[in-house]
């Protein structure tokens, strides 16, 4: 029945793209995000959809798609120049046959980050891409929320449609993310057009909101308490009423904190204790391993290299019981661990060239966001009211992103991925559009072709 | 039952989102009437001002 629903769902969106091919771009993004492929047991799980629908997407915008408005960004040349050294590093690669695997699905995700923002030509465009990001993502957090409100959550036990553990379904990415888009959701319900604000829109936004923040309780994701918390404090920073928001937060973490359950409660306590916790000590052994491979090798060992490291590292432990305190240290041998840190991933996978470049464009992504927010935020045109907010949205979305960042290896994470192609889209729209930067623009060119001009004359003359 | 619901929410938003879409004409070009397919975009004023004004 799921598998007839899906497969029905995915037709009736190739057949709407025949008159609209960039339907076919958005019908990508859910493939990419939802993975209706995973979650089916018939039609789907045996057809390539996710090649189908990423071949779709790019003839229908290079045959039937009008490009006179697309432009090629410089964040787009940093990604492809990315994929190029990805590239010649998975042929390098310490471990060819893993690096091959991973790079299988890498260069997929770049290619689409670079082609998306030549799609996004029009305002409904970039909205319809977050639309459909965020409502692919709520397929799989209300599924979660809803099981974690059951009691059905723990460390790894989440099920999410499928036991996998790839993409959005593995816990910690997952947690991420769904922190990560809250405040897309919420700029979605206050200047969204396709489902125009009103209070049913609403209504959908806070229960998803809500059920954003119970991902990180039902995975037991320390990254996505983190998040949560950052992001609390990012609002604060921007809100007009502050102490008020400040004290709703606060009383709302007071009165959920008897409700979560207690392996969560305990879990969350190694966020401080973590000489205790080996998943910490042993990030930390994986880390020192890593800095010690790049002085080896500065231009990275190629994906999965992590795969070549042997830890050996000790865990301690305190325990008191009246006035005596047990110490108990254990010395723990490990191997093959995961970079658990997208800086880290870059820095032993990529290298020094890599990880610099995944750098400059996380950075300029969050720069150019804040200069769009400085460009807008004081306009009051009726057409000019929703620029700002969406640049601060996507802006806070990358920090959530950046500082998920430090504790899972989420570097080339597809959905992040579309989040910067959005960006990238968003820039250049509003630059060609943008009538004072056009004005500028113009001028700037007029005097540029003056001057040569003016060489000339003064050349002949003298 | 859970992931029904959850995937019948997602969905039915996802396929209502994309029959709007379908419907609205600024999804592929803003203001003024749709550029055909291989059509060149129509000089404005500030091209016109540079070649020397508007072609009789």
């Amino acid at each position: 029945m799921i598998d007839l629903c899906l497969t029905a769902f995915l037709g009736f969106y190739l057949l709407l793209g025949a008159k609209r091919p960039f339907l076919w771009v958005l019908a990508y993004l859910y493939v990419d995000i939802v993975a209706p492929q995973i979650i089916s047991w018939g039609i789907l799980s045996h057809l390539p959809t996710s090649l189908i629908f990423f071949t779709a997407a790019f003839a229908g915008w290079l045959l039937f798609d009008d490009k006179s408005d697309s432009r090629f960004t410089v964040r787009q040349g940093l990604l492809l120049l990315l994929l190029l050294y990805c590239g010649y590093t998975t042929i390098t690669a310490q471990f060819p046959v893993e690096a091959a695997e991973k790079w299988s699905w890498v260069w997929k995700a770049l290619v689409f980050a670079i082609f998306l923002p030549l799609t996004l030509r029009t305002r409904l465009r970039i909205e319809a891409a977050i639309l459909v990001m965020v409502l692919s993502a709520s397929a799989i957090i209300i599924d979660g929320a809803i099981k974690t409100a059951a009691g059905g959550g723990g460390y790894g036990a989440l099920r999410f449609f499928v036991d996998n553990n790839t993409g959005l379904y593995e816990g910690s990415i997952i947690s991420c993310v769904a922190i990560a888009i809250i405040p897309l959701i919420l700029w979605l319900a206050r200047h969204g057009t396709v489902f125009p604000s009103d209070w049913r829109v609403w209504v959908f936004a806070w229960a998803l909101v809500f059920a954003c923040a119970l991902i990180p309780v039902g995975t037991q994701a320390r990254t996505g308490l983190v998040c949560l918390g950052i992001l609390c404090l990012l609002y604060l920073r921007t809100a007009k009423h502050r102490v008020l928001i400040g004290a709703t937060m606060a009383g709302a973490a007071m009165i959920a904190i008897p409700f979560l359950p207690s392996s969560y409660t305990q879990r969350m306590g190694t966020i401080e204790n973590s000489q205790a916790d080996q998943s910490a000590s042993t990030r930390i052994a994986v880390w020192n391993w890593t800095l010690g491979y790049v002085r080896d090798h500065p231009f990275g060992g190629g994906f999965e290299v992590y795969l070549a490291n042997t830890l050996r590292f000790e865990t301690v432990q305190t325990q008191t019981t009246g006035n005596t305190t047990t110490v108990t240290k254990q010395v723990v041998q490990d191997g093959a661990r995961a970079f658990h840190s997208s800086y880290f991933e870059m820095l032993g996978e990529q290298g020094f060239p890599g990880l610099a470049l995944w750098l400059i464009i996380q950075f300029s992504g969050l720069i150019q966001m804040e200069l769009l927010r400085r460009r807008w935020k004081a306009r009051s045109g009726p057409q000019e009211q929703w620029q700002a907010p969406l640049a601060v949205a996507l802006q806070l979305a990358q920090v959530i992103y950046m500082i998920g960042s430090l504790f899972v290896g989420i570097a080339f994470q597809p959905f992040i991925l579309m989040l910067i192609g959005v960006q990238c889209g968003l820039w250049s729209y509003l630059r060609r559009t943008d009538s004072r930067v056009v004005t500028r623009l113009a001028e700037r060119r007029r005097l540029a072709a003056k001057v040569p001009i003016a060489a000339a004359s003064a050349a002949s003359g003298g | 039952m859970v992931d029904i619901f959850a995937l019948s929410v997602a969905h039915g938003l996802l396929v209502l989102a994309a029959i709007r879409l379908f419907a609205r004409d600024d999804l592929d070009h803003e203001g003024g009437e749709p550029r055909r397919f291989g059509a060149r975009r129509r000089p404005g004023p500030a091209d016109d001002a540079q070649n020397g004004g508007p072609r009789a």
